[in-house]
């Protein structure tokens, strides 16, 4: 029997079978054949299984004749919520197949309209991740409009801003994404793009040709090695689709679902290597780099770090890892990257962990060998001075609770920014530490210019001095009057474990929005 | 193929390890850099022979600055 609920049924049914299609088996086809899934393979790769809800799904432009729909163009993305290890998200995924994932004006802001996906995670307080695929607005969208608007994109942008200080945002970057969904890309607290498949700019080559006449390759301008190692845009590489969910899965594991709470603790689990080979990692010569990764599998739970970053800032390592099943934050200097000196971009990625420590709620782990900022014209070129001011700010302005192993040198500012004299701070250093306002050698050459070069061997001067330098340069003699402690290395995972339990019951009176506004 | 090893920063060549046709393996020391008072080792990737030699010691190199070929 035919009534209208059957019908209505069946209009739903329909619809939602055109929404499936996307755009079509042809450009299905063709994304494939470009090595990239499609929104709603992504979702499958990312939701526990049968968790998505997807919303919105009847969006689109229909096309009617005699008041039947005859064709339907589904909107350009895929949104909706789902679970990840069993934790609720929202998410939006672009759909590239659908006019290149491309909006017009008109796809925002009827009246009527249903509240987004962002403003969504911020009202459900849960973590909202962005599967990206597609550019921005497109002329295109000016002959459908038949006009042109006003770029008034913070109109919705202003959400996403406003949720990166509720919730874990995350970006995966699909494709090749341009115009605002670049920003959004940015728009985040942990980002991830693939080798070769995907590109971040906020205009593509035609457009660099039309506005430099200058030939350039997608890969050159805005591909996944390119942002990953020299602009720092993006924090990770990913070696294909399924490796940048497995990563956003991973970065959200280790945070709790918003700021209002504290993160999950897991199971624990032993380090991988015993603490007893943290006292032969730091060599006797003291110019001698050592293998930094290994302290940090010596300390945390096996297999728990995530690195962020790893090919920006090399010079510092950071990332989250677990201690005693609690997540914690982990940074340390790496002395095999210009002596372990803190660069502009090693500094912008101490920035960011130290914010997502803060706001999420995480006891920062540091590992200094800090011989100082780094010096020379690069580094000045760069703009070290502000970017120090700037770390030396984000650093002071922290509340986390904080822990910091002394391993090697913490020298200057540089060594200053390792430190903060407020809040739950705990600092041990080994015996190999050494530290000063200035490192020993280049220090005394400075500092003793005209007594060394009044003298009569003023080479036998500067090693006179130096060596009278060294001499008091003992950490147990500024242990002495500071009460510094000095331990075994090989203690450094149990007082580690004792701490990240101790900081547990400051973190709960920490939670709430972060103090600080967390800045992209 | 050759492998073309570059400096990965700004650093002082402080030893060059190895001489035009030494056969090398893979994690061998080719070099080591001096930057901020720290002597950097710089690795060879796989199996080759050292084809040429870029720099000189006490040469200041750059990131991605070219110090020497392997021919593998």
């Amino acid at each position: 029997m035919e009534t209208q609920t059957n019908t209505a049924l069946d209009e739903i049914r329909q619809r939602r079978e055109l929404a499936e299609q996307m755009g079509g088996e042809q450009q299905v086809k063709r994304q494939h054949s470009n090595g990239r899934l499609t929104a709603r393979e992504r979702i499958e790769l990312l939701a526990d299984p049968d968790s998505f809800h997807e919303t919105g799904y009847l969006g689109g432009h229909g096309v009617y004749e005699n008041d039947k729909l005859v064709s339907f163009t589904p909107k350009g993305e895929v949104v909706g919520s789902c679970d990840v290890d069993g934790r609720l998200i929202f998410l939006h995924a672009g759909d590239f197949t659908v006019r290149g994932g491309s909006a017009t004006a008109g796809d925002h802001g009827a009246l009527g309209m249903e509240s987004s996906v962002v403003v969504r995670a911020k009202e459900w307080r849960v973590p909202f991740v962005r599967l990206l695929d597609g550019a921005g607005g497109s002329v295109r969208g000016f002959l459908e409009l038949g006009r042109t608007y006003l770029p008034d994109g913070n109109s919705f942008t202003q959400h996403d801003v406003e949720l990166l200080q509720h919730v874990p945002v995350v970006s995966a970057i699909l494709g090749p994404v341009a115009g605002l969904p670049a920003i959004d890309g940015c728009m985040c607290h942990f980002n991830v793009m693939v080798r070769g498949t995907s590109h971040l700019f906020p205009g593509g080559p035609p457009v660099v040709k039309a506005a430099l006449g200058l030939d350039v390759t997608k890969e050159e301008l805005g591909g996944a090695e390119m942002h990953t190692r020299t602009s720092g845009s993006v924090n990770n590489i990913a070696e294909d689709e399924q490796d940048a969910i497995r990563q956003v899965k991973q970065f959200l594991s280790y945070l709790p679902s918003s700021v209002d709470e504290v993160p999950q603790r897991h199971d624990p689990r032993a380090p991988r290597l015993d603490a007893a080979v943290l006292r032969d990692l730091v060599p006797e010569n003291k110019r001698q780099p050592f293998d930094v990764r290994k302290l940090i599998d010596a300390v945390t739970d096996e297999e728990s770090f995530f690195e962020i970053s790893r090919d920006y800032g090399r010079s510092r390592v950071t990332g989250l890892a677990r201690v005693d099943g609690y997540s914690v934050g982990i940074m340390a200097n790496n002395p095999r990257q210009q002596g372990g000196a803190t660069d502009p971009a090693a500094g912008k990625k101490a920035m960011h962990l130290i914010q997502l420590c803060d706001q999420f709620h995480l006891p920062l782990v540091t590992f200094p060998d800090e011989p100082g900022f780094m010096v020379g014209k690069d580094a000045e070129l760069a703009g070290i001075e502000r970017a120090g001011a700037e770390l030396v700010w984000t650093t002071c302005r922290s509340r986390m609770p904080w822990i910091t192993f002394v391993v090697r040198r913490i020298f200057g500012v540089g060594g200053q920014v390792h430190h903060r004299p407020t809040g739950m701070f705990r600092r041990f250093a080994w015996p190999s530490a050494q530290w000063g306002s200035m490192h020993i050698s280049g220090g005394t050459s400075a500092a003793f210019k005209s007594d060394i070069a009044n003298a009569a061997d003023p080479e036998a001067k500067r090693r006179e001095i130096e060596s009278a330098m060294e001499a008091i340069a003992s950490p147990f003699r500024t242990a002495e009057v500071t009460l510094q402690d000095i331990i075994d290395p090989a203690e450094t995972r149990d007082l580690l474990v004792r701490f990240v339990h101790e900081a547990q019951r400051v973190l709960t009176t920490q939670v709430g929005p972060p103090a600080t506004p967390f800045r992209p | 193929m050759a492998q073309k090893v570059a400096a990965e920063m700004t650093a002082n060549v402080w030893k060059i390890l190895v001489k035009v046709g030494d056969r090398v393996e893979p994690d061998q020391e080719l070099a080591i850099l001096e930057s901020m008072k720290m002597e950097i080792p710089v690795m060879s990737e796989g199996h080759g022979t050292v084809d040429s030699i870029a720099v000189q010691e006490g040469d200041a190199v750059r990131e991605g600055d070219l110090l020497i070929i392997i021919d593998s």
